[in-house]
């Protein structure tokens, strides 16, 4: 095309938005709300698995470090273990959590009593509930959590005492909250670490180390190797169970945004169809008499497809403009964290709503086979 | 030299309607014919034949040369706007163009535009003041001199008029009349369907349909000739 013909085309392109701006708009209100959803879908999509992962690490640990016949009481690991797992931090560690298991009793009645970090299991375990106030330092030797089930079993409450013994030793502790996990704890007695190695006199020995790594589930493994390697003759397994379900969930929640993403758009293809082939109708004459000009089917149809393109470009960006802010305002409400836009997103979302502006204009490319003959006589 | 259009033994159904049969003439470069005949003679069909908008049944038809019964859709594009200037009964107007842009529009489609010479059409039909106007904004005069322009301005072989002043009043119909005598003066090749007897007496021959058949070929009284 020269310039001339390249001005003329562009003068044409413009009379012909201005002309049908009634239906075209239309359309372009279907293209960008379609893409809206589709823009902030592809965004929270991109957004899940971070925050789906970040939100999974609240909920226990997710790999364990033990010596290797954990099921006997003569397995335990040396606490300096501690020190190979944490220093130095990797980022991807959410916490770490020594555990030491002890028998012990509560006159004649026997209790699990279970040392560990409270500012770590804290953060693991954020779910938990607690009747009373959790311990918050690390090295607190005078109070203990204890489980629902033992408070009950004991006849315990915040602010009683409970004396425990293991063997020749015992001490005495306050209790200071009542824990409710839905898990072992529930019949356990949670003390300091210090306060367990003492009574059980086993002091810098610890049972196992529950951690709890962020990432996807090929994340955690490829993280599980590596401190296998660091941790020679000690199993470091991730909890399979809880990285199957997540992967599962990722996986299930991806397909159905992805399936979400398909039917919006097969429905936006049918509302810009619906809007096109109004102006098809109304553009046969205009066809016709293109043709008897001599105008080509191709450079008839270049204006109509120009004209979708555009308007796939317009919607496409309207709609990622307003697909940003809808992805933070469920990213607020889902997540209770704002999703940030995803830049690479936006290109993807001109592509769908382009697309679907050219698939929704299939009855315009179909007047390409208009008989002018027919349209000039009136048919 | 070859006429410039030569019709033998023309034949065209749609479907078991006949609407043209043994229909044989020729034209001469530079001559105004007027194809006249009742409502139903296939006058529109012929003319729709020799623009290329329809394909002959059987028979021959050749424009300038090219058969227009051999040539696909691509080429009879190419004919169209290469070698025929139309100008419809209805004006057929691109209404969202402006008048200087439907004139155009024909150049677009031939090859490359010229906005100054599609102005000069306007202007050679009387409407250099009304470039910029809509059809809406045009009477119906004014939009068959708009069409007038846009048919010439690719400078066609064959000016195919189909009832040029059947929508018009008398005034607009002697402007029409008067162009299409300036454009026969300057050489044009003009075939107009039309029932008016003025335009036919104005045309240097007069052939005449009857039921999709050729009934006469006739050189108006004004010439003193009689029928063929």
């Amino acid at each position: 095309m020269t310039p001339r013909s390249r001005s003329m085309f562009w003068r044409i392109f413009r009379q012909l938005l201005r002309a049908s701006r009634g239906r075209l708009i239309v359309a372009l209100i279907a293209l960008s709300s379609g893409a809206a959803i589709s823009s902030a879908l592809l965004n929270i999509n991109l957004d899940a698995e971070q925050k789906l992962t970040h939100e999974f690490r609240t909920l226990g640990a997710n790999v364990v470090v033990a010596p290797p016949s954990s099921g006997s009481d003569a397995a335990l690991a040396d606490a300096a273990i501690m020190d190979h797992i944490v220093e130095p931090p990797a980022p991807q560690i959410i916490a770490a959590a020594p555990y030491l298991y002890v028998a012990a009793n509560s006159g004649a009645q026997p209790v699990i009593l279970a040392g560990t970090w409270f500012d770590q299991v804290a953060k693991m375990n954020s779910w938990w509930k607690v009747d009373g106030a959790w311990i918050t330092s690390r090295e607190d030797r005078l109070h203990c959590l204890v489980g629902q089930a033992a408070a009950r079993q004991f006849g315990l409450a915040p602010g009683s005492q409970i004396d425990l013994r293991a063997g020749e030793r015992s001490v005495s502790l306050t209790v200071s909250g009542i824990i409710t996990s839905g898990g072992a704890e529930d019949s356990q007695i949670v003390t300091s670490l210090d306060i367990a190695q003492n009574l059980a006199g086993l002091p810098d020995r610890v049972s196992l180390v529950q951690l709890s790594v962020s990432g996807t589930p090929a994340e955690i493994e490829t993280f599980t190797s590596h401190l296998a390697t660091a941790l020679p003759g000690l199993e470091v397994r991730p909890v399979r169970q809880l990285a199957a379900a997540e992967g599962s969930i990722l996986a299930r929640i991806n397909g159905l945004i992805l399936w979400t993403i398909m039917l919006i758009l097969v429905l936006t293809t049918l509302g810009v169809l619906a809007s096109m082939a109004a102006l098809a109708m109304e553009r046969s004459r205009d066809v016709g008499l293109m043709k008897a000009l001599g105008g080509s089917v191709e450079r008839i149809m270049h204006l109509f497809l120009a004209e979708a393109a555009a308007l796939g470009v317009v919607g496409g960006t309207i709609g990622f403009a307003i697909g940003i802010v809808l992805a933070r305002w469920i990213g607020g409400r889902v997540f209770g964290v704002a999703i940030s836009p995803r830049w690479p997103v936006f290109p993807a979302t001109i592509a769908l709503a382009v697309g679907v502006a050219l698939t929704g204009a299939l009855p315009l490319r179909l007047l390409g086979r208009v008989r002018p003959a027919e349209i000039l006589r009136g048919e | 030299m070859a006429p410039l259009v030569q019709v033998e033994d023309l034949e065209k159904r749609f479907d078991a309607v006949r609407a043209l049969g043994h229909v044989s003439f020729e034209v001469e470069s530079g001559e105004w014919i007027a194809i006249m005949g009742p409502s139903g003679s296939g006058k529109t069909t012929l003319i729709n034949i020799l623009g290329g908008l329809e394909h002959p049944t059987s028979g021959r038809v050749v424009v300038d040369g090219m058969e227009i019964g051999q040539l696909g859709e691509r080429e009879l594009t190419r004919y169209r706007s290469d070698k025929i200037g139309f100008v419809f009964q209805q004006f057929h107007l691109v209404p969202y163009l402006t008048a200087l842009e439907n004139v155009m529009l024909a150049q677009y489609f031939h090859s490359i535009t010229d906005e100054k010479e599609a102005a000069e059409a306007l202007r050679r039909v009387g409407l250099g003041d009304r470039q910029e106007h809509l059809p809406k904004q045009l009477s119906g005069g004014e939009q068959q001199r708009v069409a007038i322009a846009r048919a010439l301005i690719n400078h066609p072989k064959l000016i195919l008029a189909d009832e040029p002043t059947g929508n018009l009043d008398e005034e607009n119909e002697a402007t029409i009349l008067h162009l299409l005598r300036d454009l026969h003066s300057a050489g044009h090749t003009i075939l107009v369907v039309t029932h008016s007897q003025a335009i036919g007496n104005l045309a240097d021959r007069r052939i005449e349909l009857e039921h999709g058949r050729l009934a006469r070929i006739s050189v108006p009284v004004r010439s003193g000739a009689g029928s063929t």
